[in-house]
């Protein structure tokens, strides 16, 4: 391990890397720094934050009249994509409902037997309740970095993870492991049906701690979650 | 009860088509303003806002709320999209001493939004100097090295103002953020 660059040399980089404004070159030197260095970390951080806040500054306008219905048309149109399988939205609303469901009524699952409606109701009733302030949603991507699925985390008693594998790679059982402040459980299977798979445990501890969520499935097949993120 | 921020961003993720038309209807003024202040011209205004929109509703599944509010996660989305259009351009189409002036007095909205107060009032304590080297870092994406040719002050110079902006409007945030 080469360690390049002092926090001296990166000081003033921090700032630009939290305003965005950072040339790629810069951000790789400051990212290559940041991989040993836990303060210069927390510097970014913070100046990320105030960085962030600073936008709310902004005054606010009117849009014109039509900006909303154009922006739904070109989200649904984007959703109706032959890129996109509507299956999806389906399956994530499903997850969300039944995460967030089974957590207030206490570890209960039911999405298996509602219809879309009723979980759609049922979605917002939760939210409702559980004012979306412990809930957590990550993209599961594949070995080339191409999201195949979701994962769902909430923080409650119990605490819940969800995840949807929606197109899986390969067909067949995946096993669940997830990583809780680095040491890895197992939490379930997910059985392949269909173009794809859902399954939910409970999970000890805070969603905060978890590292990964992996699915392993047949012939070393891999997609995973990373939900710590260090770097930005 | 409404519904925070963060939950419609979990329905948007979710794929219900209720949370995101709530979700754009709760934004689109914020949204819409930082991409005028950004671009200066309303219809680019209204194409940037378009696409930020979108493409929060194509990466709400990697918001963290851990990371910080949706709110500052959607307007820097709004940033980038402007920032995006502003690189095919020559020259600001905003002078930025003007744009300072106008964040500070933050235009006469009825419903003004007490995070957006809190945030204008530290702008309105740093020296101009600061104030502008952090609003074109921050809202035109510029480099520290673009900022010194643009003002005609040496690299160092460019570097720690918006350093020393950022810091001090840091402690200035953290204080009222309590
Ligand atoms: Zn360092």
């Amino acid at each position: 391990m080469t360690e390049p660059y002092e926090c001296d040399e990166v000081a003033d980089l921090l700032a630009e890397v939290a305003t965005g404004a950072a040339t790629g070159p810069d951000r790789d030197r400051v990212a290559r720094h940041l991989a040993d260095c836990e303060r210069c970390r927390r510097e970014l951080d913070e100046l990320s934050w105030v960085a962030d806040e600073v936008l709310l500054a902004a005054p606010e306008h009117e849009p014109p009249a039509r900006f909303e219905s154009m922006v739904l048309e070109r989200i649904a149109a984007e959703d109706r994509s032959p890129g996109r399988r509507p299956r999806r939205a389906r399956l994530l609303l499903a997850a969300a409902a039944a995460v967030l469901i089974a957590a207030v009524s206490a570890g209960s699952v039911w999405w298996g037997t509602a219809s879309d409606r009723e979980l759609a109701a049922g979605y917002r009733d939760a939210l409702d309740v559980a004012d979306g302030r412990y809930f957590a949603a990550a993209p599961l991507n594949d070995d080339d970095d191409v999201q195949v699925g979701h994962v769902f985390l909430y923080d409650g008693s119990p605490s819940w993870l969800f995840v949807v594998l929606d197109p899986a790679p390969e067909p067949g059982t995946y096993d669940i492991v997830v990583t809780v402040n680095g040491a890895e459980r197992s939490a379930g299977r997910c059985v392949v049906t269909g173009t794809g798979c859902a399954a939910g445990d409970t999970l000890a501890g805070k969603i905060a701690d978890v590292d990964s969520v992996r699915l392993l499935g047949p012939d070393g097949t891999e997609v995973r979650a990373d939900l710590s993120r260090p770097n930005r | 009860m409404a519904v925070s921020d963060e939950a419609l961003l979990a329905g948007v993720a979710a794929g219900d088509t209720d949370a995101t038309a709530a979700f754009v209807r709760r934004y689109q003024r914020r949204v819409y303003g930082l991409a005028l202040s950004v671009v200066g011209d309303p219809g680019l205004a209204e194409d940037v806002a378009q696409d930020a929109f979108v493409r929060a509703w194509r990466h709400a599944g990697s918001y963290d709320p851990r990371r910080g509010k949706a709110s500052t996660w959607l307007l820097t989305i709004t940033r980038n999209a402007a920032i995006d259009v502003l690189r095919m351009r020559r020259d600001l189409p905003t002078e930025p001493a003007l744009l300072v002036d106008q964040l500070v007095a933050g235009g006469d909205q009825a419903d003004r939004v007490a995070d957006s107060d809190r945030v204008r009032a530290a702008l309105a304590e740093l020296s101009r100097d600061h104030a502008v080297a952090v609003v074109l870092s921050a809202y035109f994406g510029l480099t520290a090295r673009e900022i010194s040719d643009r003002m005609a002050i040496p690299l160092g110079t460019a570097k720690s103002r918006i350093r020393t902006g950022l810091h001090r409007l840091r402690r200035m945030l953290e204080v009222t953020n309590d």
